[in-house]
């Protein structure tokens, strides 16, 4: 809402207040001033008549002028190198010592070109004033006043209207009723104590109309009119021009600009209808009407069901609440009108607004709600602005349908409450002052208020709406600082979040750089690399951008993205993980995805190593030993069937046959444009739920272990880990580790080669101990597996 | 004879005192010590001699051993040390080169503010409670006094899934989400942190966006616990000098609402174009929980009074660390991940 200090000044008085004042109170009270606006600025101004020009000596587009500028201060020189200029012209004269503008530029005396100079002659564009609001003349030369003006008249910015402040205020949308002056001005002698002069309704004497009303719509709560007849439409005053401009509306003629006029004092958006065009004597306000309508922008819309209209029997007036029509909208032919002010259903009017995509300073008022209580004052306004400025002798009088409810908001409360709730210890009497400013009228006695709100104050609902009204125009800083006193609590994650922050500082700490990236992505971007989610995806109804239209089911097609921008950024070797929410149409879980490319950077360029897929597992193997989950609860199987993964190195995790992680290389084909890429894709929410046992002391042997080492032949697709099993399983007391120190490919066979650490919890072990389990490792394996000891 | 010991000594000590490796230390040795040595063949042929002679040829001998063996050990060590002091000379490194690489990697900035919120938080009581991205609409509006078409509804244009779910606009939802969970009764003590989502995008909007809520319910909370509480998060989460200050504001879920401001941590209060020259910086919303959604979400409100808070992550990562534009946090450039990560 723009509010013009002027215009405000003509209902409530702030003599000595300064802009600056007014804007912190309004702001700290909950109508936050954004922005201050001068339409002009400028000291030391005086109005002067050029009576001499002559050409400048050395200069061709340079005058030399003897300006006037009345008694006090005489006549002057001033060089002046406007091409507009012409001798009588009446100037305004910025005197040395001025200054103009926003940016303060002060005139000073000087010499230009050999020639004295005191002072100069000002363009409206020096004084600051937008351009947009300039013609082409104004724009270029110095501004030429009306001949009438005043010669030595200081007031000058005042003249030309030009003095005027707007407030830009940001309404939120609890206080619709501040999108009116009126209201402002009951808000400003709240905050001010100041004398609050409101508008005056005058006697009509009236005609009895033949119009009726036909109101059908449910979402139209009340709908009065009343007939203009025999107005002459014509140019708006420039007072008038000058405070719609305040507020950003343009001009159009007197008629529509009283309606706007006093749909900026009250709040409440008038719609006018042109009589002879929308020729009916029934203005019915239908919501079933569907077809198409022209709006006065020109733009045709179709209306659906639910969209209220006001129309004849066979055309559209108006589309309540948004928009008059073309065909009957008041222009300077127009003799006889209507005026209507209704009351429409603001969650209606946004629906409609909303699926038009077609909004007004109307539409919005109706959005955030208006006083239904004001249609005869505004009614009234109306007839006299029309009588004063549109030559209106011949008024109706009113015709109405109201199922407005007009009954007061009652509220009752107690003192101890609202102190209760601030936090306070205001007295009663302060806080019935402070009530009774904003115009609630109460009752007490020593605990209880019962408080009668305003009609204008749609807001105010309950108790704790009122002490809202105290704190906020008593000031927030009288609240004093204390903390609650309440029964203790322990603070912080649950055990599950507990576990994923460690597993986040793992991985940080192991040296991973953390990601975060948008959970929308496009719908391309949804189809590969996504292991762990076979699920449809979540479609946004109404996205901005089709790069973002879709949920993402999975996160390594944004890891990859992540990892092409820093590729593209010279950003090489890169480690990175994250941890996020992933939701699909049945499912909601969440997934960590590590992504590794490029080289481990050992010693900086002097020792590296490319990634491999055994980096990926370790830093799986080493997550699940941080949640203390048994690596035998998980199988772990060559995972071939996707097609974005390298088959002959990728390996599928899986928790009693649910696949909860993958771990392994992209497929090349898919990656060529990166280079070979690591991931690991974890389901993290089902290992997070994870029953695990307890932890519990192992006891250490203090007798000495033994180590044997062995070199066993076997089959190529023999894997590792089964000749490991077989080998535990011999003997769960005494071996207490298998490890593998190397591993080499032979001509259809290869070569493993293990260190079998024994050890006993009783006694040092002899070879006859060792002996017996070593010849069942070997003979078992040989059964099993084939496998033979190399010579 | 005892000439000869005397010479046979001078002669070993000569020898040792020339000797360059631990070799020849070895064979001098066996020359002179070995039982087949000069010097102790002496004792072998002692037989002839009278008694004190034999004592006196033995203390002599013994003495010789004695010296040459110290002599020898003595050699050995500095042969030693200076075949030691060769090897670490060749070994030799250049101690200007890179270390091993034992780096820590980074946590997201956006995660290192949550975690300073939950730190501060959780010593304070607050339990983290998080909730769905993909939400109801009952949960993040119409619990939180926003019915449908209601004009708030306007402030936060949201992204839709059908009718009745949306990705969420505000993390506020879970307050709706514990309090139902709670079945009426108190305390209630959250913070909850989480993305966001709302149809806008520039430089200082993102269509994703994290918050963290704030929520505490009880039976004598006020605005002033409000006040008390934000003073103390806001002192460890900026520094102990900043003052904060409120502003009347609207939120349809709390009232009264407050806007919050914490004084310039740039110009501390001064005026600079962090501030924009107000020495204040807006940085969270705020207010006593409305009686409409405690009553919705079952709590006696004759009984129990609240009040919540919402704070912008990146908003306060940007205040923070004074970066430019929000989008970076989602363009994830290794340079600026790398920037923020402490301890």
């Amino acid at each position: 809402m723009k509010a013009s200090i002027n215009l405000l000044k003509q209902f409530i008085d702030l003599e000595n207040i300064s802009v600056q004042e007014i804007a912190a109170k309004l702001t700290f009270s909950g109508l936050e001033v954004e922005g201050i606006e001068y339409l002009a600025r400028g000291t030391n101004l005086v109005i002067g008549q050029i009576i001499e020009l002559e050409n400048h000596p050395s200069s061709d587009h340079l005058h030399v002028l003897k300006v006037d500028l009345g008694p006090k201060y005489g006549i002057t020189q001033i060089v002046c190198g406007a091409k507009n200029v012409s001798l009588g012209m009446k100037v305004i004269v910025a005197r040395v010592g001025a200054k103009i503008g926003f940016d303060d530029i002060e005139i000073k005396k000087g010499v230009i070109r050999g020639v004295e100079s005191n002072g100069m002659c000002c363009s409206l564009v020096e004084l600051g004033v937008d351009k947009s609001l300039l013609s082409e003349e104004q724009i270029n030369g110095i501004e030429r006043l009306p001949d009438d003006s005043e010669v030595g008249n200081e007031h000058v910015l005042e003249y030309l209207h030009l003095d005027d402040v707007i407030l830009d205020i940001n309404v939120l949308a609890n206080r619709s009723d501040c999108l009116a002056i009126l209201s402002l001005a009951k808000e400003l002698k709240a905050l001010f104590s100041r004398k609050l002069t409101l508008p005056e309704t005058k006697e009509f004497n009236t005609f009895e109309s033949k119009l009726k009303i036909d109101l059908r719509a449910k979402k139209c709560y009340q709908f009065s009119l009343v007939e203009a007849r025999d107005i002459v439409v014509k140019e708006s005053p420039i007072w008038l021009k000058n405070y719609l401009r305040s507020e950003g509306i343009r001009s159009i003629n007197n008629i529509v600009d009283i309606g706007n006029y006093l749909m900026i004092l009250t709040g409440q958006p008038l719609h006018m209808y042109d009589l002879d065009e929308f020729n009916t004597d029934t203005f019915i306000v239908d919501d079933e009407y569907v077809g198409s309508f022209t709006a006065l922008n020109d733009k045709e819309y179709s209306l659906v069901k639910g969209d209220i209209v006001i129309r004849s029997r066979d055309s559209i007036g108006c589309l309540g609440g948004v928009m008059g029509a073309k065909s009957c909208f008041v222009n300077e032919n127009s003799k006889n009108i209507a005026i209507e002010v209704a009351s429409f259903d603001g969650a209606s009017v946004r629906h409609t607004s909303k699926r038009l995509g077609l909004s007004s300073d109307s539409s919005s008022r109706f959005i955030k709600g208006i006083n239904p209580s004001q249609a005869h004052y505004v009614l009234n306004l109306a007839m006299q602005l029309i009588e004063s400025l549109a030559e209106g002798k011949s008024f109706s009088n009113i015709i109405e349908v109201d199922k407005v409810d007009h009954s007061k908001t009652v509220i009752k409360t107690t003192f101890d409450y609202i102190n209760h709730r601030l936090g306070t210890n205001f007295s009663s009497s302060q806080i019935i002052n402070t009530l009774s400013s904003l115009g609630i009228v109460i009752e007490s006695d020593e605990d209880n208020l019962t408080c009668t709100i305003p009609d204008h104050r749609i807001d105010i609902k309950c108790d704790a709406d009122l002490s809202e009204e105290v704190i906020r125009l008593i000031g927030l800083d009288n609240v004093k600082s204390t903390l609650p006193s309440m029964e203790t609590t322990i603070g912080g994650y649950d055990e599950e979040k507990n576990k994923r922050e460690k597993i986040r500082e793992h991985l940080i700490a192991r040296g991973l750089n953390e990601v975060l990236t948008y959970s929308l992505v496009s719908k391309e971007e949804n189809v590969n690399l996504i292991p762990l989610n076979s699920d449809q995806e979540v479609k946004i109804l109404n996205p901005m951008t089709s790069d973002h239209e879709v949920l993402r089911r999975g996160l390594i097609p944004s890891l990859i993205k992540t990892l092409k921008y820093n590729l593209d950024h010279q950003n090489e070797n890169i480690s990175i993980f994250e941890i996020s929410e992933i939701t699909t149409e049945n499912e909601t879980f969440e997934e960590l995805a590590v992504l590794l490319n490029g080289k481990k950077m050992l010693q900086g360029l002097l020792r590296d190593e490319p990634y491999s897929f055994y980096d990926v597992k370790g830093i799986f193997e080493s997550i699940l030993k941080i949640l203390n989950i048994d690596a035998t609860r998980l199988k772990i199987k060559e995972y071939n069937s996707s097609a974005d993964f390298n088959p002959y190195q990728s390996a599928g995790v899986y928790l009693q046959n649910k696949l909860v992680a993958v771990i392994g290389m992209i497929h090349p084909s898919i990656s060529k444009d990166y280079g070979d890429t690591y991931v690991l894709d974890i389901l993290l929410d089902s290992l997070l739920n994870l029953k695990t046992s307890k932890k519990k002391m192992e006891k250490i042997s203090k007798y000495p272990s033994r180590n044997r080492d062995y070199c066993f032949i076997v089959k190529k697709d023999i894997k590792v880990e089964e000749i490991i099993t077989l080998i535990k399983k011999s003997s769960k007391e005494i071996i207490k580790n298998v490890q593998v120190f190397d591993v080499y490919a032979l001509d259809d066979s290869k070569s493993v080669a293990l260190r079998v650490t024994y050890q006993s919890l009783e006694k040092t072990l002899s070879d006859s101990d060792i002996n017996p389990i070593e010849n069942n490792i070997l003979t078992t394996l040989q059964s099993k597996l084939g496998a033979y000891l190399r010579d | 004879m005892d000439n000869n010991v005397e010479l046979i000594e001078q002669s070993a000590l000569k020898e040792i005192e020339s000797a360059a490796s631990l070799e020849q230390i070895n064979n001098i040795k066996i020359k002179y010590l070995s039982k087949k040595s000069e010097l102790l063949s002496l004792l072998q042929n002692m037989k002839s001699l009278e008694k004190e002679q034999k004592i006196a040829l033995g203390m002599k001998v013994n003495k010789a051993k004695e010296t040459i063996t110290n002599a020898l050990e003595e050699k050995r060590v500095a042969l030693e040390k200076e075949a030691l002091e060769k090897k670490l000379q060749e070994q030799k490194i250049d101690i200007t080169l890179d270390g091993n690489d034992f780096s820590r990697g980074s946590m997201h900035p956006f995660n290192i503010i949550v975690k300073e919120m939950v730190d501060i938080f959780s010593s304070m009581g607050y339990e983290i409670v998080e909730g769905p991205e993909k939400e109801l609409d009952h949960f993040n509006f119409e619990l939180l006094n926003v019915p449908k078409d209601h004009p708030a509804r306007d402030m936060q244009d949201t992204f839709f899934i059908n009718d009745k779910e949306l990705l969420r606009s505000q993390t506020s939802p879970v307050q709706a989400r514990v309090m139902l969970s709670r079945n009426g009764k108190g305390p209630i003590k959250i913070i909850s942190p989480g993305k966001v989502f709302r149809r806008d995008d520039d430089a200082t909007h993102s269509h994703q966006f994290g918050q963290v809520e704030g929520l505490v319910i009880d039976k004598n909370i006020s605005l002033g616990d409000l006040l008390g509480t934000l003073q103390l998060f806001v002192k460890k989460m900026f520094g102990e000098k900043r003052e904060i200050r409120m502003r009347s504001s609207y939120f349809p879920f709390t009232e009264p609402s407050v806007e919050v401001d914490i004084s310039c941590f740039e110009c501390g209060g001064k005026g600079c174009s962090l501030c924009k020259g107000t020495g204040w910086i807006e940085i969270l919303g705020a207010g006593m929980v409305h009686p409409n959604v405690l009553k919705m979400c079952n709590f006696n409100v004759d009984e129990y009074q609240g009040f919540a808070f919402g704070i912008g992550i990146e908003r306060t990562a940007m205040l923070k660390y004074g970066i430019d534009d929000i989008r970076r946090f989602y363009s994830n450039d290794i340079r600026f991940l790398k920037q923020f990560d402490e301890e």
